[in-house]
Formats: structure tokens, sequence, C-alpha cells
């Protein structure tokens, strides 16, 4: 059946600091768990709930994203009705500078979001691993009667710079704003998800954009909070928000737990994502491996333990892999040893090296450097 | 002009049975049987057209093919879904006065002239789907356009005490077959014939409507066509081939070519980026290894789960090897649970198996003559009950 719905994703989060891992890259096309980059599980949610009309914002080092979606056929969004557009960064008419806020970007996508016949949007960051059922979410917008629904989930890792929410005993939204020291560990995150009728989001758009509003959560969620019922539906499942680079081993590591990997991948959308038909996986001789997540196309004959192995990894004879992720095509050359590291696309670790960096400081190795 | 014109079209002989994969083929078509930790058997033939430049591919189907059929799909993973052209599935159909299954393999194409006469090739290659080996087709052309030949047949040496089991192809000193002979018990040569040909179209054409016109004729290729044009003097080349080529018709070839792969001096290598094989992705996430697994030469593909020991073997897509489990020498098909446990060696378990907890599969000596596998084969959906004993080369379920 055809969903009603519309998404918008943005590809970059301003509030995100993954520093050296977007050096190259939109935090949509970080790659994560092995295989996939961090916009396909909003994409694959998306599908799956049949919402197949949708833009992707892109701002800037979007070569990454436009290679990794391509005309969307991984994902079945190669369509004649619908499908997939990435937007990349425009000038507005009345500045010289490329968009600054999701207001200007959404301004910018007036004509997409008019001329296409679903009544609703969904607007997503693309910076969260998880699997939910988006028709629940349409499901309860209606049933609430709410104008906007935010997604939102408790949470102790809380960034400063995003927004948390209180909420009353009917799920209806009384503030949004930032974290304060005082708070409580455990906290109500806005996700950045918002479900709300087209024609009402554009007359918000609208009117932000003529004040010269730009940003999205506090021009217009946080100001409406008294006039539209702005109801929080919380995702009580699992949710991985990568926005800074701990979080992101936190949640990498997390994946070698059974039971949240079947609670991601195996609990509602299929993830999808680009295929590369890389050859399976071999196992030397001299392969020692303990707890990790082995994509394909990996040569391995060395030691890997607790650790995540994207496609076309090497890890030779005498080599040591602990508490690490490696990238695509990643080599570990023979007797070096590494732990805690995180190593971009194409890092080779020569003979003999040793680094080691710390569960709360994890080594970043960038992208296409040998050490 | 025609403007859905190619010069070359494959078509791909997927219809036979396979009987002597026993109950793999069952409910399969031989094509279909997985392959190589994340392969289908067909998977070799279509990827070598593709990256040979062949883009219009016939598929001749019979024998089980909805597994197939569905697998094929709009030929997508292959780079086959074309505007012009791309992948096509043709099992038998009915015409207006009579529709008949395809009596033999010069009979499937036969049937399916008027497809081939739509693109008004120059040539044609004739592929079966039981083979595993990677070839340029193009070059095998570009040698029989260079000796303006009728028909090329690719030929790879084999050792003469084995000469027996295959097709021989007798060339003179120019490289020109001058007699055919199937399973010769005195071979005379050593070139064995692969199953690959290219036909002029004009010419193949011709020889099939009088192949079909001969009541007496078994309308097969080996034993019709190619015998009748030899004896009509018609210009037929070998086309010589070094690399790794196995026909995976039985269950001990079947085994021994996964087996190939694990061993990096076989000559079948997947990696070549230049050369890939492609297949339909199953969109698991990537495969994990616990801490207390041990895993040694052997492959492994998305959705497994490895709590067991695994050494020299090939794991399919979304397996489960239980804690505890020993596996060696085995090949486990996709989706097949092997539960905790349970011991496994020089077997095939079909996809859907399940070896129950403690059961035991397969030959635990190795074979008294090297080479000599008593492979075991569990059926796939196959259930073998907790503590069964499975003995070495026994078939069991299906």
């Amino acid at each position: 059946m055809n969903n009603n719905t519309l998404g918008v994703i943005f590809a970059s989060d301003n509030e995100s600091h993954l520093n050296d891992l977007t050096l190259h890259r939109t935090t949509a096309s970080l790659p994560f768990a092995g295989r996939y980059r961090l916009i396909d599980f909003v994409l694959s949610n998306f599908v799956n709930a049949n919402i197949t009309t949708i833009g992707i914002v892109a701002k800037n080092n979007y070569n990454s994203l436009m290679d990794h979606i391509r005309m969307g056929r991984d994902w079945n969004l190669n369509r004649k009705n619908s499908g997939i557009v990435v937007f990349p960064p425009f000038v507005l008419n009345s500045s010289h500078d490329i968009y600054k806020g999701a207001i200007e970007a959404l301004y910018s996508l007036r004509n997409f979001l008019v001329n296409s016949k679903e009544e609703y949007v969904v607007i997503s960051n693309s910076n969260i691993a998880f699997n939910i059922d988006f028709d629940d979410v349409e499901a309860f917008h209606l049933e609430k009667g709410a104008d906007i629904t935010v997604l939102t989930h408790r949470t102790e890792e809380i960034n400063p710079r995003k927004y948390v929410v209180s909420v009353d005993k009917n799920d209806r939204i009384t503030d949004l704003r930032y974290p304060i020291a005082s708070d409580p560990e455990e906290q109500l995150a806005d996700l950045n998800i918002y479900y709300i009728k087209k024609d009402l989001l554009l007359s918000l758009i609208d009117n932000a954009y003529a004040h010269g509003a730009y940003d999205f959560e506090k021009e217009i969620i946080q100001k409406e909070l008294d006039n539209l019922y702005i109801m929080s539906y919380e995702v009580k499942s699992y949710v991985a928000v990568i926005d800074r680079i701990p979080v992101y081993f936190k949640h990498s590591m997390e994946l070698l737990d059974p039971n949240i990997r079947n609670e991601l991948f195996y609990s509602n959308s299929t993830i999808l994502t680009k295929v590369k038909d890389s050859k399976p996986t071999k196992y030397m001789e001299g392969a020692v491996v303990k707890n990790s997540m082995i994509a394909d196309g990996c040569e391995i004959d060395g030691t890997v333990e607790n650790s995540i192995l994207f496609r076309s990894v090497k890890v030779q004879k005498g080599a040591v892999v602990k508490n690490s992720i490696i990238m695509e095509n990643g080599i570990i050359m023979e007797n070096a040893k590494i732990n805690y590291v995180i190593s971009d696309k194409n890092v080779i670790v020569q003979s003999g090296r040793e680094l080691s960096g710390f569960e709360s400081y994890p080594i970043v190795i960038v992208k296409g450097k040998v050490v | 002009m025609n403007r859905m014109k190619k010069e070359c079209v494959a078509m791909l002989l997927a219809g036979g049975q396979g009987t002597r994969l026993g109950v793999l083929t069952n409910d399969v078509a031989k094509p279909a049987v997985p392959f190589g930790a994340k392969y289908r058997i067909i998977d070799f033939p279509l990827s070598n057209c593709v990256n040979s430049g062949i883009d219009t591919i016939g598929v001749l189907t019979q024998y089980r093919p909805f597994e197939l059929h569905q697998y094929i799909g709009n030929g997508q993973p292959w780079d086959l879904d074309r505007l012009n052209g791309g992948i096509y599935v043709l099992p038998p159909f009915m015409r207006a006065k009579s529709g008949e299954w395809y009596k033999g393999t010069a009979n499937a194409i036969y049937q399916n002239i008027d497809f081939i006469d739509r693109y008004d090739p120059e040539y044609v290659v004739l592929l079966s789907g039981d083979h595993i080996y990677k070839m340029d087709y193009a070059d095998m052309l570009k040698l029989h356009k260079k000796q303006h030949a009728d028909c090329t047949i690719a030929v790879l040496d084999v050792p003469i005490e084995e000469a027996s089991r295959f097709g021989i192809m007798n060339l003179n000193e120019k490289g020109e077959i001058y007699e055919f002979e199937e399973k010769p018990k005195q071979p005379k040569s050593t070139k064995a014939s692969m199953g690959i040909y290219i036909f002029t179209w004009e010419k193949l054409r011709k020889y099939l409507i009088e192949d079909e016109a001969d009541k007496t004729s078994e309308n097969d290729f080996g034993k019709n066509i190619i015998p009748k044009m030899l004896s009509d003097n018609q210009k037929m080349i070998a086309y010589q081939f070094d690399g790794y080529w196995k026909d995976v018709g039985t269950i001990s070839s079947l085994w021994e070519a996964n087996m190939d792969i694990l061993h990096g001096n076989s000559g079948l290598n997947l990696g070549d980026d230049k050369w890939k094989i492609y297949c339909r992705n199953t969109a698991e996430p990537p495969h994990y290894v616990s801490d207390s697994a041990t895993i040694t030469e052997s492959l492994a593909t998305e959705g497994a789960m490895i709590y067991g020991t695994v050494k020299n073997s090939v794991l399919f897509g979304s397996v489960t090897i239980g804690k505890g489990a020993y596996v060696e020498g085995a090949i486990i098909m996709p989706n097949a649970v092997i539960e905790e446990g349970a011991d496994v060696r020089y077997s095939i378990v079909g996809w859907n198996a399940v070896v129950g907890k403690n059961a035991k599969v397969g030959e635990t000596q190795p074979p008294s003559k090297a080479g000599e596998w008593k492979i075991s084969v569990i059926a796939p959906n196959y259930k073998v009950k907790a503590g069964e004993v499975v003995p070495a080369d026994k078939m069991i379920g299906g």
C-alpha cells in the first residue's frame, strides 16, 4: 500500500562532533556496523513503511553520499513514481551563502514538497541507527490528533548542544530546551525526527523564513509549544545517536551483543545498503578470532578480538587487533598491534607498529593514512 | 535497421535436473545450487557474460524453475536490467498448433530461434549452468572471428588417464577439430570440451532446423549437432583455456570445487576486482564470531553466527554453528543450523537443514586413499535428530 508520507533526510548534523571521521564525508555516510552507512537505517525504515518519496538534503562533503545512494537502487527507490532525490547545497536568492539551518533548507525544498502527492512529511536526521516502524508513528500522530509528533528517546548520553524535552502525562511536550548541569542523568532527548502535516509544515516554514529564522527546533518547535499540539513519541527500542567519537565507538561495540544486534537488524525493517559484491571472508591458518563482527571480503591470518572489521580488511600473520574498528580496505600488517583504534577507510598499519588508545578516547586514524 | 541488433547473444542451458546431485536438486535446478559461501552456480557463467561485455542472455529453464526464476529476477544483481537486451528466462511454451518440453539441448535452442532472431546476432555463445570457472568469452569470440570459424569450442587439457571421462576433441596442427569423441575408451588427445561453444548464428540456425527435421536425432549438441557439422567439414576450431574449470555435476566435484576456493593455489580466485563474480545479495549484517568460537582455513559470509569450531569449511549466509559444535571439511549451506555439540565432517549440509544437538555426521577418519573423500549429504530442510549418527558417504532426507 502506498504511504501518504514523504521523507526528508538531513545528511549533515550541525551538532555532531565526529571530527576526523567526518573530514571527508557527511554524517549520513559515516560507515557503521561493518557494512552500512548511517543513513541506511533511516532510509531502510522509510522504505519498510513504504515511504518512497524521499529528499536528502546535503550540505557539504557529499561526494561519498552521492556515491553511496546513486539512484537509490539498493533501497528499491529507483522508481518511476516517487523515489529518491539528493539536493546538493544551494544558494538562496536572498543571500550568497549556502543555507544556515533546517528552515532555510526546507524553504528551498518548497517545490519538492508542494509537488509531491503525499499529505504528511517526516523530517529526519541521518545520524541514528535504529529499527522502527514509521507506520506506528503515523498511527500515533493521528490517534493523538497531533500537529507535530517529535520522536524522542530516554538516554544518559546527553549532548549539551542538543535539546531535551519535558512531557505531560499525555505525552504532550511542555518544554524543549538545552540540558543544564543540574538535570538528572537520564533525560528524554529530541531525536530530531518530526512527523507533520505537509500544509502545516509549509506555513510554519514560510512564516519562519520570512522572519529570518533558521533553527527549526528553536524557532518553530519551541515557539509553537503553546499554540500547537506537539507530542512526544518515545522510541523504546534500541537507538544509537552517533554524534561524537566516543559515542560512535561505544555504539559500535554494543553490536557485539547478540541482543542488540537482533534488535537493530532483525526486529522490524530489513536494513538495506549499497551492495558491493565482495567475496566471502577468508580465515587462514593463523586466524584467532573472538567476539567480533566481520564483513565480507576480509582476509584474516592474525588475532582479532572485540572488534568490528568492515569489508575487505586484511589482518596479516601475527597482527593483533583488539577493541578496534577497522573500516573498509584497512590493512594491519604482520605483527602490528592495535588496541582501541578506529581506523578510517584505506588505512595501512605497517609491520610491527603498535598503537593504543583507551575506551574513553579511541585513537582515530584518518582515511587513507599509513602508520 | 534493427535497433535491437546485438553482435552476440548468449544462451545458457539451465534446464537439466542434475540427478547426480541427489537430494540437493530435488526442489531446485542445478544452476540454482549454492556455491562458494555466497554464490549460486549460475553466478559464474552470468558474471562471465557481463564481464565479457555480453548483455543479452537467454536462460533456458525447464526442471524445477521457480527458485531459479526468482533468483534471476530482473537481472539487476548482474547489471542485466537493460533497456535493450538483458536477461530473459526462457521456459518451454505453447504455440498455436503445439507445444512441447525441451527434448534436448539442441531442441531447446531450436524452440527459441525466434528469441535469438529478434536480436539478429552474428554469433551465439552457448553455455551451461553447471561449471565453475572464470573466462573471457570476448577473447574466445576474437579467435572465432579471426579464424572465420563456424564453431569454436573451448577446451582444456586434462590428465590423459582422466580423458575418458570427457568429450575429447582431436585437433590438427592448425588447431582445427577433425574429430570429436564422447568419453573415448582410448583417448587420442587430452583436449576436453568445456561445454562452451561459439557459433556463427547463420550456420547454427540452419543446423538446428535440419536437426529438428531429422526424426532419428536426439536433438543434442554433443551427440548430433557437433558431429553433423564435423562430417559436413564446417570450420570448427578449439579455443585453448588454461584457467580453473570444474564441472560441479556430482557431489564429490561440488565439494571439491568449494574446497578449491580455500586453497589459494587452486587457481579459483574470487577476489579479482576486474572480474567480479556477482550474486543476489541477501541484506544481512556482517557475520559474528563469538568468544567460544575457533575458525581457521574457512570461508564465512554475512548473517552467519559462529559459536563453535570451524576448520577447512565453507559457511554460507545466515548459518549458525552452535557452541561446542565441531565442523571440519564441511559445506554448510544458507540458513542451516549446526546445534550445540554436533560434529559435522566431510559433508554437505543443505539449506535450512538442522543438525541436532550432539549429532554426528560424516566421515571421522581421513580417507585411505588421498582425495577419495566419502561425502555425506543432508538434504535441504531436513532435520538430523539430536544424537543421531549419519555415517560417511550417506545421503539423507529428501
